[in-house]
């Protein structure tokens, strides 16, 4: 046969694709369910590592299953809100259907275009609130979880992740543990603009709710400041709402 | 017949080493080579890759039509590099890893190795030495990467494949950590590997 003839040619591409997409396609629609229960164990781990539910260590050390059971095990409740910081849906947190609000980008898109946004409230036993940030460092995009107090001021945790940030400079928000602790205890000022400042000598003033950026990790720094602050005036009403709440009840007591 | 199989599969490692004397796959040697664990795992996939595609296309070597080779040796290389990427997602101890290797996976396919053997070798010869061939020459690539990435961790992080090796009291090199470092390193490895072996002396 003719192996350099044009029909033969076309017919033999159009072939090759075709196997190759039928494999891909069929081997795609194998893993995916695998693939989602990682990603989803992946969330859990960072949300429960801000929210101190065990180490860090020790959460990266478990396995998926017991992952899942964990989360169960100390979530309280999760629901949706959007930027006026009113509930819009409610997500599942029973063992069996952990819903979580896991693509971050959309909801980012929301938020910068001031759309619908449906922006995840995770509240742990014990009351604390975590709440996810994204947006983009210096290669691609960085995000991460932040939990905070019951008074919904004060940072109890934090965990950052990225996906191509340089290693040994911007990478260090997720490899570094004394990155992401220095958050513990600095709180978000929701009537001040910026409402959390991640920035050069930040920390020099005093103020409590300022941390130095990384030396050498300008962009990355800056590009976390930014996710930090768009998403907290998204979710600004939510929480200032509920400290001003807190206030009037004390207030009526007292 | 049995001496030649043992140059195919030799040859890759030592005298035509494909980073050291060919220099292909220059990138990814220095993108994920700063934790022994990555480059392992790159190592092992960029093994499975080549071996795989080159036996495919060894296979199909007669059929393909000449004008359009090098897109279907194409298309077989990104299906490999696919599987390879997404076996590793669905792994529950590979996930981590895939995630830090990131793209590197997916460019596995830009990796001229891949496609360098398949044009050189696996088009002219049988599916069995093709698939050895492949095999031997991403088990070259992956030595490399091993030896770049023990250097790079151990000096950069203090650690190997992530356990503190060196005292507590050692300050990482983070120069060693970013990627010129590695090039300084692969420089070491070629003079090293020149120094040993005359023959890739020129005259």
């Amino acid at each position: 046969m003719n192996t350099n003839s044009n029909v033969y040619t076309v017919i033999y591409t159009a072939i090759v694709v075709v196997i190759v997409a039928a494999i891909l396609a069929f081997v795609a629609s194998k893993l995916g369910p695998a693939q989602d229960a990682n990603a989803k164990a992946e969330t859990l781990r960072q949300m429960m590592s801000a929210a101190g539910v065990k180490p860090t260590d020790e959460l990266y050390a478990a396995k998926n299953a017991e992952i899942l059971q964990l989360y169960a095990d100390n979530i309280e409740e999760a629901y949706t809100i959007d930027l006026d910081g009113e509930k819009n849906g409610e997500l599942s947190v029973s063992k069996d259907k952990i819903e979580l609000v896991s693509k971050l980008k959309p909801q980012h898109k929301a938020i910068l275009a001031e759309g619908d946004a449906t922006l995840p409230v995770y509240i742990f036993k014990g009351g604390k609130a975590v709440i996810p940030i994204y947006g983009a460092g210096l290669w691609g995009p960085v995000w991460g979880y932040i939990a905070f107090e019951p008074d919904g001021h004060t940072i109890a945790g934090a965990f950052f992740d990225h996906e191509s940030e340089t290693p040994g400079l911007g990478a260090k928000i997720k490899d570094e543990p004394w990155f992401r602790e220095k958050f513990a205890g600095k709180t978000v000022e929701w009537s001040e603009t910026p409402a959390f400042r991640l920035e050069k000598n930040a920390e020099a003033a005093g103020a409590p709710n300022a941390i130095d950026a990384i030396t050498g990790a300008t962009m990355t720094s800056k590009g976390l400041n930014e996710a930090l602050n768009v998403w907290f005036k998204a979710y600004e009403k939510h929480f200032a709402a509920g400290a001003s709440e807190e206030t009037t009840i004390n207030a009526e007591e007292e | 017949m049995d001496k030649k199989l043992k140059e195919t599969i030799l040859n890759p490692i030592l005298k035509g080493n494909p980073i050291t004397v060919l220099v292909l796959g220059i990138c990814s040697a220095l993108a994920v080579t700063v934790q022994l664990k990555g480059a392992l795992v790159m190592a092992l996939s960029v093994i499975a890759v080549t071996g795989l595609s080159s036996l495919v296309c060894s296979l199909i070597r007669n059929t393909i039509p000449n004008r359009v080779r090098i897109i279907v040796q194409l298309v077989v290389v990104a299906m490999m590099v696919i599987l390879v990427d997404q076996i590793l997602k669905a792994g529950e101890g590979t996930y981590a890893i895939d995630k830090q290797l990131s793209v590197y996976i997916g460019l596995i396919i830009t990796n001229c190795i891949v496609m360098g053997r398949i044009e050189a070798f696996a088009l002219g010869n049988k599916p069995i030495p093709s698939l050895l061939d492949g095999l031997a020459n991403g088990l070259g690539y992956g030595l490399i990467l091993v030896v770049v990435a023990f250097f790079r961790e151990l000096l950069g992080s203090g650690t190997l494949f992530g356990f503190q090796v060196l005292p507590a009291g050692y300050i990482p090199n983070n120069l060693v950590i970013l990627p010129p470092f590695a090039l300084i390193l692969l420089g070491c490895i070629i003079w090293v590997h020149r120094a040993i072996d005359k023959d890739l002396q020129e005259k």
